[in-house]
């Protein structure tokens, strides 16, 4: 079975057992203790990353780190349906690309300001923040217009992509680091069609949404 | 607050921000707003904050007919923002009062509006020109920078009628405080915009806009506004930056009503304020049943929950007793099933054949004597004849939520199952029994009622008889009194008032004496004490009050037998004493 | 006395905790900050606390620290006063005894006032909403009537008799059952919980609250609990806090007003909420006016 170096308050681990869920995809969590233990800084898990990050899995031996590069290994390996991961449609793939390196660079901004927040890290919060701000007003544009066009994911393809499972965790936390989501009213409707994924998995810090709206009831119902 | 023009209409959303089943965050000089669409269309404009602790609603779930709190679960009605079920006290219902504090708003040019004063009297014009049909909104644009400084930069904005980069002749002017106007020339086409900054608070703005006048297609055309608007915004950032940074707005937070500031002892909602309603519609469901729409003269109906039954003053003065139908989120109109009755008392029959579509009626705010708890693991509804009806609010509820239960509804023959529409779309939870004689209703209620677990409810209502038998059968299958629940629509006991005792009221320290004929109920009005009351014969339980000493003498059929047991409340229309004196908590 | 940002004597006047204990080593500095004033921290080479304001340059360890501050090392955590501190900490006897095991769970940064925080960690009804699957499930939603007075024996907030359904209760059980609590607030940011242990009947794990507040509308939320699971790991029973809390915190940084208002109409409460009740009424006779809205007479 697949083992995951896993640490429940990171969202970059977040994103490998939102897919697990979505893929339904069994693992085993080994818990690293991120806060305030510092485990990813110790001997024992530097043996296994040497950039002492989390997340990492162990699939029978086959051992890959970085969130976004286990995504694309996962999905390439276990989604029957190619549709996570769409390796057979060239610009589709390059736009997931796309999304993944700024999920990044959300990463690099949002979840540095949650850091210095709720884990007391010693950086630079209003310059993460700014940061921030400036990818979600480009994401906020990129979602509206193509909920113009119909579209709902981050990708143009009807069903959703790893880019959209690798932007999610550092949007949704993006509060606990004092970076508001009030002004990105297109993020927020795609946080909730995210949470709405069938197979989706809360993390502390997420709540679930509620159901969807369901089909049409027939004529004569409530 | 801002020194501002609350009096008039502000646009705080798209009407494309209030998805289904989403919760929009909107802000207006610094007062907090959750938005949200109810399945039935209906928009609601709330302060952002559960009154319970004050967690955002933004952050809530919008089921489609109600709106959940994150914290503790609360439940708030679309429409009258009322409180319908607290989780932590599943077997009470919510007093009426608890409702979230509403602002005006008003749905039109693909937008959401509302007043900062509250005041609903004066309707739209919401804009100071009006817009044509063909307008399309713009992506909305928040601007950290105040919306005076917005406006003012909005007026050097330039642009070509079909969003290409060639010239254009364009006029800008300040059409009114929050509102420019833009029209741009070029090639024999007119394209105009209309651009309005809203005021979040002190320091930010959003620009939202419309376009008319244009005849290609629109995505890219609002592609490019958007980008000319985003330069434009940065453009105020910058000079944002260089003016002192004004303090965030601090809102206001009302106080709740004093009512709800003390403690409650369990919960008991009521209301004998009159409303008026109209008969908007009149149909038959059932052989002899008749369906009652009620709709508010104006403004909206008060919170009801899932079992609750209002009192109709009819034209001929008598006062009935009857239940809502209604499903959750369902808040426009109340839906009353009404069984003319043979003999008829005169209430039935004049609801039947002399009120009409079109009448006007006085009716009580809803009173829930009859709640439902919605933490069991299982429930289980027994309808008799019209005992359907709080059943069926009780079951659409469940339903909704998605919780276990089974409805099982009674019948003469299918012609006699009322508001059967309502039944089948319930299926595969609900189930019909036609014709059954009283033995054979007795083995249907044995099956039903077997296999009893603790997590399980039943609720039961119907014909006196049938309740009876119901009753003895799930005692004789192990059902504790807790899990079994029901309403009488009569009290058939035969009613003994030849006794004579006293009653202390712990509360005014008056001791008064009950005669023969007379119940405590009158006793207590004539002396200047109000307690409420519905049906008057020890039914509806409204009239129920706490006794601290003294044996009673129960005549109602509202209390099980372990209230009955305890002995610390007595209905007061019908119940006497047994003992010389009772104390009542009056 | 010196000049403080804050200048409400109930809450200066207090003994608060600063920094875990076992994660403080000789001679490093640390700093934080306590009611808007910048503060270091250290062991001294004798292993004896010593807490300073900061100057804002590097600070060093050299004996010549400015105006030191009464500090103390008690229950797991390093304690600070700015003004003139009681003679004691509250009592929490329990770490005394010898077969628990006392640890430091997790120390979080939360945009919120101390207040709505420990009324937060009194509160039942929101555990199948926000633990759901841990500490509460839906549909076991009901609060019983539990009891809750101010301790006759020392001027706290005690909550008794105090039951609720939990799925899965402590970091060692596996199933269900209805778990009984006490809650004690013995200081005015601090809280302590008990609950039937999975591991001895007759006896009570107990799980605490000490908010550090940074301002009045920010805190360090430290927990730290005494237990007598011998099955899990330190940092298996860590972890469990930290899920806990992590689910605690967007809760409340949405509360709005961030500080906890002390008016009784200001928000409504249910049986439920006997325990705030009494916390708040408690802080109201204390005269707090710090990371609160105190009650104006209506």
């Amino acid at each position: 079975m697949i083992r995951l170096y896993d640490y429940e308050l990171s969202g970059n681990c977040y994103k490998i057992r939102l897919l697990c869920g979505f893929l339904g995809l069994a693992y085993t969590s080994v818990p690293i203790e991120f806060h305030p233990g510092r485990a990813h800084k110790g001997a024992d898990f530097l043996r296994i990353n040497p950039l002492g990050q989390l997340p990492v899995i162990d699939d029978d031996g086959f051992v890959l780190r970085d969130a976004q590069a286990i995504l694309t290994y996962l999905a390439a390996r276990y989604d029957p349906a190619r549709t996570w991961y769409p390796v057979s449609d060239a610009r589709l793939l390059g736009e997931v690309g796309q999304w993944l390196a700024f999920a990044d660079s959300i990463t690099a901004t949002a979840s540095a300001a949650r850091l210095h927040d709720s884990f007391f890290h010693d950086l630079d919060v209003d310059a993460a923040r700014a940061g921030a701000h400036r990818l979600f007003r480009i994401l906020d544009a990129h979602l509206w217009f193509a909920e113009q066009e119909g579209r709902i994911w981050l990708c143009p393809a009807p069903q959703p992509t790893i880019a959209d499972i690798a932007c999610f965790p550092y949007v949704i936390l993006s509060e606990e680091g004092g970076i508001f989501l009030q002004d990105y009213p297109a993020i927020r409707r795609w946080c909730d069609r995210v949470k709405r994924i069938p197979g989706f998995v809360p993390m502390p810090g997420v709540f679930p949404a509620g159901p969807g709206l369901p089909p049409p009831l027939t004529a004569g119902s409530v | 607050m801002l020194n501002a023009p609350f009096d008039l209409w502000f646009p705080i959303a798209s009407s494309s921000d209030l998805a289904p089943r989403h919760v929009f965050h909107a802000q207006l000089f610094g007062q907090e707003y959750a938005a949200w669409r109810a399945d039935d269309g209906y928009v609601n404009l709330w302060e952002n904050r559960c009154l319970h602790r004050g967690v955002r609603l933004s952050i809530g779930i919008n089921d489609g007919a109600e709106l959940k709190c994150q914290y503790h679960g609360w439940r708030y009605a679309n429409r009258t923002a009322g409180c319908t079920y607290i989780p932590a006290h599943p077997a009470d219902a919510p007093a009426r009062t608890i409702c979230n504090n509403k602002f005006p708003v008003a749905e039109a040019h693909g937008m959401i509006w509302t007043r900062p004063d509250g005041r609903t009297d004066a309707p739209p014009p919401l804009l100071s020109e009006p817009l044509s049909d063909d307008a399309i909104v713009l992506r909305p644009l928040p601007v950290n920078a105040p919306s005076e400084l917005a406006a003012e930069v909005l007026l050097t904005y330039r642009f070509h009628p079909e969003g290409d980069n060639s010239s254009a002749a364009v006029t800008a002017s300040r059409v009114a405080p929050f509102t420019v106007s833009l029209t741009s020339e070029a090639g024999g086409h007119t394209a105009r915009l209309t651009l309005f900054v809203q005021p979040v608070d002190l320091g930010r703005t959003i620009i939202r806009g419309w376009l008319s006048g244009v005849t290609t297609p629109a995505v890219p055309l609002l592609q490019a506004h958007d980008a000319g608007l985003q330069v434009l915004r940065d453009r105020c950032e910058a000079l944002a930056r260089a003016l002192p940074r004004p303090e965030a707005t601090a809102p206001v937070y009302p106080p709740v009503p004093a009512e709800l500031a003390d403690l409650p002892a369990t919960a008991r909602s009521g209301g004998a304020a009159a409303l008026r309603v109209t008969v908007s519609r009149k149909w038959p469901v059932a052989q002899g049943v008749m369906a009652f729409e009620l709709r508010p003269l104006r403004g909206i109906l008060p919170t009801s929950q899932p079992g609750a039954h209002i009192d109709v003053t009819l034209p001929n003065g008598l006062v009935r007793q009857y239940s809502l139908v209604n499903a959750p989120g369902e808040t426009a109109h109340w839906v009353i099933g009404v069984k003319r009755e043979t003999p008829s008392g005169g209430g039935s029959a004049c609801l039947h054949d002399v009120v009409r579509e079109g009448d006007v009626l006085a009716v009580s705010a809803p009173r829930n004597n009859f709640p439902l708890r919605q933490d069991a693991s299982m429930t289980t509804f027994i309808a008799g004849g019209i005992g359907l009806t709080p059943l069926l609010a009780m079951a659409q509820t469940l339903h909704h939520r998605g919780l276990p239960f089974a409805l099982h509804a009674f019948a003469a023959s299918p012609a006699h199952l009322a508001f059967a529409d309502r039944i089948a779309a319930l299926r595969p939870h609900s189930r019909t029994h036609f014709g059954r004689t009283p033995d054979e209703t007795a083995t249907d209620l044995k099956d039903l009622l077997a296999g009893y677990a603790p997590g399980r409810h039943v609720y039961i209502c119907g014909p006196g008889p049938m309740l009876e038998t119901a009753r003895r059968i799930a005692a004789d299958l192990g059902w504790p009194d807790a899990a079994v629940h029901f309403e009488y629509f009569k009290n058939t006991t035969p009613l003994d008032l030849s006794s004579t005792f006293e009653i202390s009221l712990a509360r005014s320290a008056l001791t008064l004496t009950v005669p023969p004929g007379r119940s405590i109920l009158d006793v207590l009005r004539d002396n200047g004490v109000e307690v409420p009351s519905s049906c008057g014969q020890g039914a509806c339980g409204t009239c129920a009050v706490a006794l601290l000493e003294g044996e009673a003498l129960h005549q109602d059929v509202y209390l099980n037998a372990g209230d009955r047991r305890a002995n610390h409340t007595i209905l007061t229309c019908v119940s006497r004493a047994v003992s010389p004196c009772l104390v009542l908590d009056v | 006395m010196t000049e403080r940002r804050c200048t409400d004597p109930v809450i200066l006047n207090q003994w608060h905790p600063l920094h875990p204990a076992d994660q403080m080593e000789a001679t490093r500095v640390t700093r934080t900050i306590l009611l808007e004033e910048p503060l270091c921290h250290a062991l001294d080479a004798n292993g004896a606390p010593l807490v300073w304001p900061s100057a804002g340059s590097a600070p060093r360890l050299d004996g010549s620290q400015p105006s030191p501050l009464p500090a103390r090392l008690a229950y797991g955590f390093l304690w600070a006063c700015l003004g003139t501190p009681p003679d004691d900490l509250f009592p929490f006897p329990e770490t005394a005894e010898p077969d628990r095991r006392n640890l430091a769970t997790g120390t979080f940064g939360v945009h919120v006032s101390a207040g709505r925080a420990i009324e937060n960690f009194l509160d039942m009804g929101h555990f199948p909403f926000v633990h759901t699957g841990i500490l509460g499930e839906e549909p076991h939603t009901e609060v019983k009537e539990y009891d809750v007075e101010i301790a006759s024996t020392r001027d706290e907030v005690l909550a008794t008799r105090c039951r609720f359904y939990q799925p899965k209760a402590a970091a060692s059980s596996t199933s269900g059952a209805e778990v009984e609590y006490i809650y004690r607030v013995p200081h005015i940011n601090c809280a302590i919980l008990y609950k039937s242990s999975p591991n001895d009947l007759e006896r009570r794990d107990a799980i605490a609250l000490f908010v550090q507040p940074v301002g009045p509308e920010q805190v360090i939320a430290h927990t730290f609990m005494s237990v007598l699971d011998n099955d899990s790991s330190d940092t298996g029973i860590r972890l469990f806090q930290q899920t806990i809390f992590g689910q605690d915190k967007p809760i409340l940084e949405n509360q709005f007003p961030r500080r906890l208002p002390l008016a009784p109409r200001a928000e409504t409460p249910i049986r439920a909420d006997k325990s705030s009740i009494a916390y708040r009424r408690w802080l109201s006779s204390k005269g707090l006016t710090y990371g609160v809205i105190p009650a104006v007479a209506e």
